[in-house]
């Protein structure tokens, strides 16, 4: 029988219709997700859930949630108790007795002892030792390094002893996670790079990984062994976003409790939104503006490489043009408001270590001019910038092609930098190419080929990579700006082996008033962190530190401080840190584990499409058949 | 006559895997920078460490022949190396977890592409002039000039953050708890409809317009003037006429279709963080995951030569004049 095509047309429609309806429940979610799941979003893609093998900020997070540090970090990024509770040091300074209190536990149950720290540190001490010198991709033992740990030590299981080789009061800022000795002790400080950490973990972090599904999401359970404080999120959902435009949608849209990073236009939009808080913080790096300065206390050259005018040499050179990049309207302009204008190599975020020069450079291009001129550099008769051999100063600026605002912040510069006579010719590179132009021949078959570069940093929670890369010994390695200072170089080694807080930030200091003068780099800006939160289900969103942001920073000092909407806790006996053990609920998953049913209905839905074309297949083979017959 | 014409299709295919294979290999080595700046990031790295990550990989051998003949075994046991952003975790893993969301919201897009689009398409051509028409033409137009992440945006901003019908992101709500199978498959049944709409929408406007012309240009045909003068209905003239000789060219460009599918992939999963291989390729590219860009690569390549050989077959199957 032939139905009319006009009404099996309308057929298929009416069909499609149901069904679509059928998936529009759109008040209630077909699935409720618990109502204490903290969701938390991020533009990061886990690289790695082994705290040895991240390189990314995300995988900080995941471990920071997942372990402790011995010492954690508090507000002010000073010494809180973490995996120990407290900790003295003997008269001289040269040694740590920190307590692990009794009782403590792993999230499996299993107690939580002094040996288990002492197997951490070991493990990093024997990779600091052998051969390679550092641990996998070598991000954390620097710590361990240069808080000059000698040997560490388990007495008992409350007590652990760390000896240092000098004073030093840096054992108490070591980013070390402490492991669970009875799950990790068959590796060592080789094989231990090799394992993926696989979910479920164990540690003793508020928050343990569950499950990590590739490119998509981390799911962590609230520790049911956490006794430190209450954890108003009984489940934390770590989300990657490709863009962030569908981050801040989500976010509008409730699927979001945080989101990490969002673009300026977008935070300006979500600023305004009913249930939505947003803060500016302060992220831990610059974008700078660096010059070749290759043979400055060497006095080296390159044949057929390096700065293509000696003035770059020059600190007066530098420090002239300095006044002609107006960073204000940099950050206006390029960044939408959001950053601050930059001036030393350690960023404002690190508030215990930052130091603003005595005097900043303002903007003005006459103050510039007449530097040049004092320094020697004279304009010839078609208004050129002259180097001292008398040759026209044009420079070559480079930049990576990551990220948006370099090419912008290249043609400012561009504009002032003309007006005082000197050219400058931008141009743009993939990142892997742009280093090998820029990696001097201490690198090996390199030339070292430019004259300025734009580039950004980001640090650590210790200052120390920031201020290493203006060392001598890095040039071949870390160095872009190729400077090299001796009175800078014994800064840096005394400020690293300083005994104190207070003996190492006056040497930190002058680091960076060192830096700021000499200007191997202008720091053009402090880029700014843009994070936005809901505050209709959680509250207690605080920056760690003030100028920081809520999540992402330093441990998870900012996830303790949550509390659900309704549960604020009132003064007295149950303010946090009071509350009672195993508050948080216990992590059962509730039925069958999302990660396997994953597989059972993608294979399911895979199957269920090959049917569908062998049924249209056989339809349209069976067809042809039909004509054939009727013709 | 027809297995000859089967076996030739067959081996031109595996001749072109063997030249995809080959020139992947090529490929890889000619991009910029060392392979270990993307395995290590770390600038202070020691020299030891990095000559262990480069043995472990595989590059500390010379490119000819070593590599090139550890890569070839390799591929052809379907072993793709490691990855070097998962840190060593095998290609093929990382793979495996994202091929089924891909073809699954492709393979059901472009199945409602073809059987909308193709339907508008042949009912707007064989009523031309008519209101279908049209309108139809109008909005297929609009919908093939349209790029995907455009779409998908629009719809995503109406659908799901305006009236809130539809889920943002994601594959399933991340970290759900789900009573029965069924709940779970409404979960993904609505994570789906925004992509599936985006990526179907996409489709149909270039399927409708293509099949309009091939129908207005076979109602000329004699055959078709011949079935209406035998008084055959207008309903049967389309269908047992008109249609199976409009369908040829269509048939093309759908297997053609299938290499721009793969690069619409990539932006409407992107928009909707739609785990698949679209989403995994952004990701490879932006952490210079060669390992993993050259698994998708081949895989890519090898389904588009796949694609176009089951396209010689059915077009074999539809007009019996190029299976001699």
């Amino acid at each position: 029988m032939h139905v009319p095509l006009r009404a099996r047309a309308a057929r298929v429609a009416m069909s499609a219709l149901l069904a679509v309806g059928a998936l529009l429940p759109a008040a209630v979610p077909a699935v409720a997700q618990e109502e204490t799941t903290l969701r938390v979003g991020t533009t990061q893609d886990l690289d790695s859930m082994n705290p040895f093998q991240t390189a990314l900020v995300v995988g900080f997070e995941a471990f920071a949630l997942n372990y402790e540090l011995l010492v954690a970090f508090d507000q002010k990024l000073g010494p809180a108790p973490g995996y120990a509770e407290s900790w003295t040091a003997n008269s001289a300074g040269t040694e740590y007795t920190f307590k692990i209190p009794a009782g403590k536990k792993w999230s499996d149950g299993k107690p939580a002892t002094a040996e288990d720290a002492r197997w951490t540190f070991q493990l990093v001490l024997d990779a600091l030792n052998s051969e390679a010198g550092s641990l996998c991709l070598g991000y954390i033992d620097p710590d361990v390094k240069n808080a000059a740990v000698e040997s560490v030590s388990a007495p008992d299981a409350q007590t652990l002893v760390v000896k240092l080789s000098r004073k030093s009061d840096r054992i108490l800022q070591t980013y070390v996670p402490i492991l669970p000795k009875h799950i990790w002790e068959s590796k060592d400080a080789t094989t231990i790079c090799d394992d993926k950490f696989d979910p479920p973990i164990v540690g003793s972090g508020p928050f343990q990984a569950q499950e990590w599904q590739t490119g998509q999401n981390v799911r962590f359970e609230a520790n049911p062994n956490w006794t430190q404080s209450k954890l108003a999120p009984t489940e934390v959902i770590l989300t990657f976003f490709e863009t962030e435009d569908t981050m801040a949608q989500a976010l509008r849209n409730n699927e979001l409790d945080y989101a990490q990073g969002v673009l300026s236009d977008q935070f300006n939009q979500l600023k305004g939104q009913p249930n939505i808080a947003t803060t500016a913080g302060e992220a831990n790096g610059f974008t700078e503006l660096g010059f070749n300065t290759y043979g400055t206390g060497t006095g080296k050259t390159i044949a057929g490489g390096g700065p293509s005018t000696k003035a770059l040499l020059d600190p007066l050179f530098r420090d002239a043009v300095g006044y002609a990049i107006d960073k204000p309207l940099l950050v206006e302009r390029v960044l939408g408001g959001y950053g601050v204008p930059g001036t030393t190599q350690v960023p404002p975020v690190q508030t215990r270590w930052h130091k603003e020069p005595a005097t900043v450079r303002e903007f003005n291009i006459d103050t510039a001019k007449q530097k040049l001129d004092a320094a020697g550099y004279r304009l010839d008769g078609q208004n050129r910038r002259l180097d001292k051999e008398g040759k026209p100063i044009v420079l070559d600026l480079v930049f990576p092609d990551s990220d948006s605002t370099y090419p912008t912040s290249a043609e400012f510069i561009k504009e002032w930098w003309g007006q005082l006579g000197i050219a400058i010719n931008p141009s743009q590179y993939d990142s892997d190419t742009l280093i090998d132009l820029m990696l001097p021949p201490e690198a090996g078959d390199y030339k070292a080929d430019y004259d300025l570069f734009i580039w950004g940093w980001g640090g650590s929670a210790d200052p120390n990579a920031l201020l290493e890369i203006f060392t001598c010994d890095q040039i071949g390695n870390s160095s872009d700006s190729l400077w090299c200072n001796e009175e800078y170089d014994r800064l840096f080694e005394e400020q690293n082996i300083a005994p104190t807080y207070e003996e190492r930030k006056a040497l930190m200091d002058q680091a960076q008033d060192l830096m700021y003068t000499e200007a191997p780099y202008h720091i053009l800006y402090y880029d700014a962190a843009l994070h936005a939160w809901r505050t209709d289900k959680f509250t207690g969103w605080a920056n760690q530190p003030e100028n920081g942001t809520p999540l992402f920073g330093y441990g998870p000092w900012g996830y303790l401080q949550l509390r659900l909407v309704g549960d604020e806790p009132t003064p007295g006996p149950s303010a946090p840190g009071a509350a009672s053990p195993g508050a948080s609920a216990p992590p059962g998953n509730g039925g069958q584990s999302t990660g396997s049913s994953n597989n059972t209905l993608l294979i399911v839905g895979g199957l269920g499409l090959l049917a569908l074309v062998v049924v249209a297949g056989a339809v349209l083979v069976r067809r042809r058949s039909v004509r054939t017959e009727e013709e | 006559m027809g297995s000859r014409y089967l076996g030739r299709r067959i081996v031109q295919a595996l001749v072109t895997i063997l030249m995809i294979v080959l020139l992947n290999f090529v490929l890889f080595r000619m991009m910029p920078g060392s392979p270990e700046r993307a395995i290590t990031r770390n600038p202070s790295i020691s020299a030891d460490t990095k000559a262990a990550l480069r043995a472990k990989w595989g590059l500390d051998k010379p490119v000819f022949p070593d590599q090139f003949a550890s890569y070839v075994v390799a591929t052809f046991q379907g072993d793709f190396g490691l990855s070097f952003k998962y840190r060593g975790q095998p290609v093929t893993e990382v793979l495996g977890s994202r091929i089924w969301p891909t073809v699954i919201l492709f393979g059901l897009g472009e199945i409602i592409a073809i059987v909308i689009g193709m339907g508008l398409g042949a009912y707007a051509g064989w009523r031309r002039g008519g209101v279908v028409d049209y309108v139809g033409n109008g909005i297929s137009l609009v919908l093939y000039s349209t790029p995907y992440f455009v779409l998908g945006m629009f719809l995503l901003v109406i659908f799901a953050t305006t009236l809130g019908w539809f889920p943002t992101f994601g594959m399933l709500s991340a970290g759900a708890h789900y009573d029965s199978f069924i709940d779970q498959l409404i979960d993904f049944a609505r994570h789906l409809a925004l992509p599936l709409a985006t990526v179907s929408l996409g489709l149909v406007g270039l399927y409708s317009i293509l099949m309009r012309s091939s129908i207005i240009e076979t109602l000329a045909e004699d055959y078709v003037q011949t079935a209406r003068a035998k008084g055959l209905r207008d309903g049967h003239i389309l269908r047992a006429h008109a249609l199976p000789n409009a369908m040829l060219p269509a048939v093309t460009i759908v297997a053609i279709q299938i290499g721009y599918v793969i690069a619409g992939a990539i932006t409407a999963e992107v928009v909707f963080n739609w785990p698949g291989i679209g989403t995994l390729t952004v990701d490879a590219l932006s952490s210079r995951d060669y390992p993993v860009l050259q698994g998708i690569f081949l895989l890519l390549a090898v389904s588009v030569v796949i694609a176009n050989l089951l396209a010689d077959l059915v077009y074999g199957l539809l007009d019996p004049r190029v299976r001699a």
